[in-house]
């Protein structure tokens, strides 16, 4: 028996400090995001997409972290997002403090739902932690129809004040290059804590929970720290997206965003937080944007999915990251050549 | 040379419904021992490591680590000092060697709550930490690993087997409890454990080591401890138990050459334990 570890490979190491953790996606990130803007200028409709697919962006990558990550699929996705928004409408309706506020509320008390919820579940994994976090999800939207003395019932919230930031109040473009920003943001402070050491051990959690229970973490308790960081992210999300519509109602985030959110890094790649953008973005002009179908968009989209499961198992930012990788070897060749 | 008991197991037992696994098994460790655990399958070799890692509540019996009473879950114990392998490897199969091997020396920093929420933030900043990356290469120089950017699936049994030693080495135990860490070795994984193993010992600390190749595990221990059936049959010297009639009515008893045709038990192999050893 000679098998060995000696088998060839690139470098047995790759550590260099000059290179920017991340930054390689932050940049394709930025530059995809400008072009966006471009596009969108001041078409209100295509403002909207932006609004809409930075919503989907963030639900997403809220759920990256619990889910890819961690390996753990919570389906409260759209409670953490809808915490978010009534934030963003109760703390207008409601109370005299600054509007900005929402965006810190907003996230704690998702987070504190999550922790609560993780602790009621996490005796449970797969399918049944999936089925019970969708009652919850469920369960939030008839509590909100209900709860008319908070919520506002099925008529929700609406007539927001506007943002107020050190006396400048932010116009609806703003809005828009300020969401595209916040999920850039997020996506690479994801994307670099996916590398560092917090990430391995959360990953890692995902095979092999018994290897980090022997290594001295309480996996128990880091699940519920992911499920608290994802269920915070979602909620700047539905804060984002309330404020940009202007109104909330209990049907704003509902389990469809859910299961959509499931499917982005699926589409744009589960190896990176920027997967789960690209997925969002795609999402969106699939089903909101697609001019030649206006009723079948989410079929569209559910034939996308196939189709890039067979064609890309990695999605669309992994294929792309495979042909960088065949165009180099080319230009290498050719330079070898000349 | 008065050497300091480490760890203490009294009246460990373990009884699964009717079936009694381990039957008040007591011994002592003291610091820089090498114990060997030996005995056929099912004797109850895997049921003593997870009572004494945490991975299986004791049915009764105690553990005591340095003095204190070694309790609670897996992560608690290895929080105090133990680190272990498993019978069948855990690896993130996805992620590189480097990560795997990452995670045991990172561990200790995302122990309690507040290091986790912290861990996450000042990993979101700062990602690689050089001292982190120099951890690594050096436990990986150690035990001769190389392609550290190699995904852990991608590696054979024996690597996997290097690299969760590997891991297990960077909590820097205490006590290492190693768990069949030969069976599916090559003669390199197999000095490489043996290095990481005397490696152990130099820092005076203890290892309990697994093997159901008594050859091999009586070349490598100071001390071996023979189960048959959840109880200890023979606790003393290894060439003394060779010789034992314990020895002879276990494994050679009944079918004599059922036990020596493992790929870690092959002539070059044990020849490349003796280098090490000598």
């Amino acid at each position: 028996m000679t098998t060995t570890i000696s088998r060839p490979t690139v470098s047995s190491d790759r550590w260099d400090p000059r290179r920017i953790p991340g930054g390689g996606g932050l940049a394709l990130g930025v530059a995809v995001a400008a072009l966006i803007l471009v596009w969108v200028g001041s078409d209100g409709y295509r403002q909207t997409l932006v609004i809409s697919a930075a919503t989907y962006a963030l639900i997403a990558l809220g759920m990256y972290v619990p889910y890819l990550m961690a390996g753990s699929l919570s389906m409260a996705y759209s409670a953490y997002a809808g915490i978010g928004g009534y934030a963003v409408g109760l703390i207008s309706a409601r109370t005299g403090l600054p509007l900005v506020v929402a965006w810190i509320a907003g996230p704690i008390v998702a987070a504190l739902v999550a922790v609560v919820l993780g602790m009621v579940t996490r005796r449970l994994s797969g399918f049944f932690l999936a089925a019970v976090t969708l009652l919850f999800g469920m369960a939030f939207t008839a509590f909100l129809i209900d709860a008319e003395s908070v919520s506002g019932g099925s008529g929700g919230l609406g007539n927001l004040r506007p943002l107020n930031l050190l006396g400048w109040t932010p116009s609806h473009y703003h809005v828009v290059v300020g969401s595209a920003v916040v999920v850039c943001v997020i996506a690479f402070l994801l994307d670099r804590l996916r590398l560092s050491p917090w990430g391995v051990v959360v990953r890692t959690m995902r095979d092999a929970p018994r290897a980090v229970e022997a290594a001295g973490v309480r996996v128990p308790v880091l699940n519920i720290v992911a499920l608290a960081l994802g269920a915070m992210i979602a909620a700047v999300g539905g804060g984002l997206f309330t404020y940009a519509a202007g109104s909330i109602t209990p049907d704003t985030f509902t389990l469809n965003i859910v299961f959509l959110a499931i499917f982005m890094p699926l589409i744009g790649g589960a190896g990176t937080p920027w997967g789960a953008v690209a997925g969002a973005v795609i999402a969106v002009e699939l089903t909101l944007n697609f001019p030649a179908v206006q009723t079948s968009g989410t079929l569209l989209l559910a034939v996308g999915v196939l189709v890039i499961m067979l064609v890309a198992p990695k999605g669309v930012v992994g294929y792309a990251d495979k042909l960088r990788t065949r165009l180099w070897a080319l230009l290498r060749k050719e330079r070898d050549r000349g | 040379m008065a050497e300091e008991t480490l760890l203490v197991g009294r009246g460990l037992t373990k009884r699964y419904g009717g079936v009694t696994a381990l039957e008040g098994v007591d011994f002592e460790l003291r610091a820089g021992e090498i114990l060997g655990l030996v005995g056929p399958n099912g004797a109850g070799k895997t049921t003593l490591v997870d009572l004494i890692s945490g991975a299986q509540a004791a049915t009764t019996g105690e553990l005591v680590l340095r003095g204190s009473k070694l309790t609670g879950p897996a992560s608690r114990r290895a929080r105090a000092g133990l680190a272990r392998t498993f019978q069948y490897p855990q690896l993130a199969l996805e992620l590189s060697v480097r990560d795997n091997l990452l995670l045991g020396w990172a561990a200790r920093r995302h122990a309690s709550l507040w290091q986790m929420i912290v861990g996450a933030a000042a990993g979101a900043l700062r990602p690689r930490v050089p001292a982190d990356q120099a951890a690594v290469r050096t436990l990986a120089e150690e035990l001769g690993i190389e392609g550290l950017d190699r995904a852990a699936g991608d590696l054979t049994l024996g690597e996997q087997r290097l690299v969760e030693v590997g891991r297990a080495l960077g909590q820097d135990p205490l006590v290492l409890l190693l768990d069949e860490p030969f069976a599916g070795s090559d003669a390199r994984g197999v000095t490489g454990i043996a290095e990481v193993i005397h490696t152990v010992q130099r820092r005076g600390h203890a290892v309990i080591l697994v093997d159901h190749n008594v050859d091999l595990v009586a070349r490598l221990v100071d001390r071996v401890m023979l189960l048959d059936r959840g109880r200890v049959v023979f606790d003393g010297d290894p060439r003394e138990c060779l010789a034992s009639p314990q020895m002879q009515s276990v494994y050679f008893g009944s079918d004599a050459d059922t036990d020596t045709d493992s790929g870690a038990g092959s002539p070059e192999t044990q020849a490349e334990v003796e280098d090490v050893r000598s």
